[in-house]
């Protein structure tokens, strides 16, 4: 690893990265601006955007993947293992990106989309790299039993890895990115979506890394987990980069609490189940056993439980999208249920379009179209194609498909994962006006903050 | 360590050893298809229409696989983790489509859609990969690898010359390329199968052999009659999905920009 | 009850593609019905049995049927008439015709669906990426096996969210193509964008290789498989010459 030394700080920099502008190929404004950072060895820097604010751009930037030649347009250089790679608005260079990634490693929000997902076990897939550049068998599996040792993965490296946790997904991927030893680490939002324990195991491999002189970045929604132990944080906002203050870094915390007003102890129960028994057709264990759980209007319950104790299962179920094989399920009201990919329902090319689907015209659902999109802060943009929006955006155009039919017993399935601030912001007030129409909320989440502010009591599912 | 963190130029020895795959691939195809049509052996199943059946297999089967050889390395990355993807929508759009309607195979929406998205190239890699990956699920259509890249690169070639810049060009881009294709398979039918695999196309055949046709010129009529309404539906089809992709999924495919596939609708 | 065959894949296909060339060459009922019945016997053997006979015959009934209206129904040849009505006429040739036909492609069925009942596809793809093949060639076949159970599930999962939304419940031909745009679209959409997100990581780890490749998978060989495979594809081209050469002359 060459390391250059800095004239300008004195300290020791493995990458220096000058960008004036970064504009997307056909897009009609920058995604980045002035952006300049250093990153020294063994450092955490900690950039907090906004779903939306180009820090995955900034993020691919780094790790070689942006621009496009002859596509996108960047002013700029990156300084790297002693080489000076030059942006300009003539030419951009042809990056040997799997050159670039022994000195970058950039791990996905999507964790699952480092992996190759074409091998059959977890040992076979933190090798991939090695196997791409002619390592011997030996090589490999002295890498993989120093790797397994180093972030204790020895009881994953039998396991298939289509078959991970989301946690185990972010481990796994860590492990394959060390393979080659790279200076920096970009790691896109590495907690989002991670129950307690996995936020614990993740953590503290990324805390090994650094103690191993690996530079790490993180590029994340919120400052909160890391503000103790980073050396630096910086807010990115409309594509500028900014030393982040104390006040801008907690203002997420000054979500106030939830002022309701107390459930009417006769709400009449709009949903039931009684030990009910779900499972799913191929599976012999059933998801979901002797669940007793009522809903009443007015209430907001959470369903909160490790991955795979049957949150999802129990929500399905509520829509109608399962018949449980023992117990009742009492729904005595129109049901509406957010799942929690949305581009699983996402087909029009405007949000507008999307969301007035399948309304007859002149209806009076779609007269209330444009009143959802304002409370959901989607009113700008409604000419926009669903799949060009941030994630959260994309989310909660997905909560305005279930909103416009004006379910009074909303159903969410991790209602709060890929939403940034604004986010969950729209979804409260949507909660809240449900609730405040006679209506009932069920939701599943990891989020316990969340679950804490808005919810009126939490049905712990055991699995 | 030496880093290198740009490519190198490309050796002009690797281009010529892909273009004569290419060449020989096509001349093998060309050949073989002239060969039984102007042969037209006689006999399929006693004596040498064994050794036809067998030679045209064959033949077809090592044609596609030199093409393939020829286009795979040129392959951006981009393009190969398309691929799979092609085969997939090929085996799950086609039992969705067809299981609706009756006369038509619709099994290439995959491979026309990546053929309009990343170019001929592409698009024939496709059609042979997916027919190669197909029959270990079904065995005959092995030899109809070489129809299933003529349709990829057909597809790759309409778009280039603009037959996605209207909606209503790409199914008459699609009628011409079932003409060329429903000719090029009709010799594999014929004499390796001696018929085809499904009732209703064989009932077609059926028709013509009692007119007095001979076996490939009957089967070659029924593929002229199936092949290009197939694939004028496949490609209008594979059109309106691919307009309906976010410009800045479409336009990241370099294809697309520099032929400028979809004209007014596309990026600028 | 399940035993598998810890053959090299290669060796695997090699004897198959020499078993479908000679059994082809030959056109005899007899080696015909014997190679079929060794496939089913070798299938039960490993407990298969079930599978094969499924997707063999799912494959094979359309065909047989076409080839009887092709050959028997309207024949052309001048053997022993059977029936004769209007444009159809049956006769022995032309059914002897059909049935032998029926039985070429049948043994292709059978040989080629017993290999991939036989064949472990993590094997295959390690082999195929420790042979001179392009590095592209194992990834692609590994991926495509991947992704096409996993697609079926998002289309299933696809159709619930529609269902959800009560879209896609019309009729007639604009209902089903309404039906068709609901279904694809997201599909297609979710999938082309699931592979472009891949791709560049797949890029980053040195995916295609550019020199040489290793696997960290070791594929069972021996000098015999060895032996054999050359022997096996020496037969699958001798083979047909050696059956087919006399009668050149006789023509």
């Amino acid at each position: 690893m060459e390391i250059q030394k800095n004239s300008f700080t004195g300290k020791s920099t493995v990458l220096a990265l000058e960008i004036e502008r970064f504009r997307y190929s056909g897009a009609e404004s920058d995604t980045l601006q002035s952006v300049d950072l250093e990153l020294a060895p063994g450092s955490l820097t900690v950039i907090v955007g906004d779903s939306g604010s180009g820090k995955s751009t900034l993020g691919a930037l780094l790790a070689g993947m942006l621009p496009r030649p002859a596509a996108d347009e960047c002013r700029g250089s990156i300084n790297l293992a002693g080489q000076r790679v030059q942006y300009s608005a003539q030419d951009s260079p042809r990056i040997d990106v799997a050159g670039w990634a022994k000195h970058v490693g950039l791990l996905p929000q999507e964790a699952g989309h480092y992996l190759s997902r074409i091998r059959e076990i977890v040992a076979e897939e933190l090798v991939f790299s090695l196997e791409n550049e002619g390592a011997t068998r030996e090589q490999m599996h002295q890498q993989i039993s120093t790797l397994s040792q180093r972030f204790s993965l020895g009881h994953l490296l039998k396991r298939d890895p289509a078959k991970l946790s989301g946690g185990q997904e972010r481990l796994v991927a860590l492990a394959a990115l060390s393979v080659s030893d790279p200076s920096v680490m970009v790691l896109d939002e590495p907690l989002a979506g991670l129950d307690a324990e996995a936020t614990v195991t993740v953590t503290e491999m990324i805390a090994r890394l650094r103690s191993g002189g690996t530079a790490l970045l993180v590029l994340s929604r919120t400052a909160g987990p890391w503000t103790a132990s980073a050396d630096a944080v910086w807010t990115l906002a409309n594509g500028h980069l900014h030393k982040a203050n104390g006040a801008s870094i907690e203002r997420n915390a000054a979500a106030t609490a939830v002022q309701r007003s107390p459930i009417a102890t006769d709400g009449r129960t709009l949903l039931e189940f009684s030990g009910v028994k779900l499972g799913y057709p191929k599976s012999e264990e059933p998801a979901v056993q002797g669940l007793d759980l009522q809903v009443r209007a007015g209430e907001c319950v959470a369903l909160a439980g490790a991955n795979g104790s049957g949150k999802t299962t129990v929500l399905k179920a509520a829509a109608g999208l399962l018949k449980p094989s023992s117990g009742t399920i009492q729904v005595s009201a129109e049901t509406g249920l957010l799942l929690q990919n949305p581009s699983d329902q996402l087909f029009e090319r405007t949000v507008l379009r999307e969301v007035t689907f399948g309304l007859p015209k002149k209806s009076a659902a779609r007269a209330k179209v444009p009143e959802i999109l304002a409370q959901l802060g989607l009113s700008s943009d409604a000419d926009s194609h669903p799949y060009e929006l941030p994630a959260s955006a994309r989310r909660l155009v997905a909560l305005a498909t279930v909103l416009v039919r004006e379910p009074k017993i909303l159903l969410l399935d991790e209602p709060t994962e890929a939403l940034d601030i604004w986010g969950v912001a729209a979804l409260r007030r949507v909660i809240d006006s449900v609730l405040a129409h006679g209506g009932a909320v069920l939701f599943s989440s990891h989020d316990q903050n969340f679950m804490d502010q808005i919810a009126d009591r939490v049905q712990l599912m055991s699995g | 360590m030496s880093p290198n963190l740009l490519l190198p130029e490309e050796s002009a020895t690797r281009v010529m050893r892909r273009r004569l795959l290419a060449i020989t691939g096509t001349l093998l195809l060309v050949g073989t298809y002239l060969t039984l049509v102007i042969t037209q052996p006689m006999g399929i199943v006693e004596g040498l229409g064994r050794g036809v059946a067998l030679a045209t297999f064959a033949a077809y089967l090592a044609a596609a696989v030199l093409l393939l050889l020829a286009v795979l390395p040129d392959l951006p990355v981009s393009t190969l983790t398309l691929i799979p993807v092609a085969l997939a929508l090929n085996i799950i759009l086609g039992q969705f489509v067809g299981s609706v309607m009756v006369p038509l195979y619709l099994d290439s929406i995959g491979t026309v859609l990546v053929g309009f998205l990343a170019g001929r190239r592409a698009g024939a890699a496709t059609g042979v990969l997916s027919t190669l990956i197909w029959s270990l699920f079904a065995p005959t259509v092995l030899p109809f690898a070489a129809g299933a890249a003529l349709v990829g690169f057909l597809a790759g070639t309409a778009a280039r010359f603009g037959a996605l810049r209207r909606p209503y060009f790409a199914p008459v881009a699609g009628l011409v390329a079932g003409v060329l294709v429903g000719v090029v398979s009709s010799p594999v039918a014929a004499f390796v199968y001696g018929g085809t695999s499904g009732v209703g196309t064989g009932a077609v055949v059926a028709a013509f052999r009692s007119m007095g046709d001979s076996l490939l010129s009957a089967v070659t009529k029924q593929a002229l009659i199936s092949d290009p309404g197939d694939k004028a539906i496949v490609f209008l089809i594979a059109a309106l999905l691919v307009y309906a992709l976010p410009k800045r999924l479409s336009g990241s495919f370099e294809f697309i920009r520099r032929h400028r596939v979809l004209g007014q609708r596309g990026p600028k | 009850m399940s035993r598998s065959i810890s053959l090299h894949p290669f060796t695997v296909l090699s004897l198959a593609v020499a078993t479908v060339t000679i059994t082809t060459a030959a056109g005899s009922w007899l080696l015909g019905c014997a190679v079929i019945t060794a496939c089913l016997v070798l299938a039960g053997w490993v407990g298969r049995l079930q599978r094969l006979v499924v997707m063999a015959v799912a494959i094979l009934l359309p065909t047989f049927a076409s080839l009887l209206l092709i050959h028997g129904l309207v024949a052309t040849d001048a053997s022993a008439l059977i029936a004769a009505a209007g444009p159809f006429r049956v006769t022995t040739g032309g059914l002897e015709t059909a049935m032998t036909l029926g039985l070429r492609t049948a043994v292709l069925v059978v040989v080629g669906l017993l290999c991939t009942l036989l064949i472990d596809t993590h094997q295959l793809v390690a082999a195929i990426d420790l042979s001179p093949a392009p590095p592209q060639v194992g990834y692609l076949l590994a991926a495509s096996l991947f992704l096409l159970p996993q697609m079926a599930e998002k289309q299933r999962a696809i159709g619930q969210a529609q269902t959800l939304r009560k879209a896609g419940t019309g009729r007639g031909l604009t209902g089903w193509l309404k039906r068709v745009r609901l279904r694809a679209v997201p599909l297609v959409l979710a999938s082309l964008q699931d592979a472009h997100d891949r791709s560049v990581h797949l890029a980053a780890r040195g995916f295609p290789a550019a020199g040489a490749h290793t696997r960290l998978r070791a594929v069972q060989d021996s000098l015999i498989q060895r032996r054999i495979r050359w022997v096996a594809l020496f037969c699958a081209v001798m083979g047909p010459l050696v059956i087919l050469a006399p009668l050149w002359g006789s023509k």
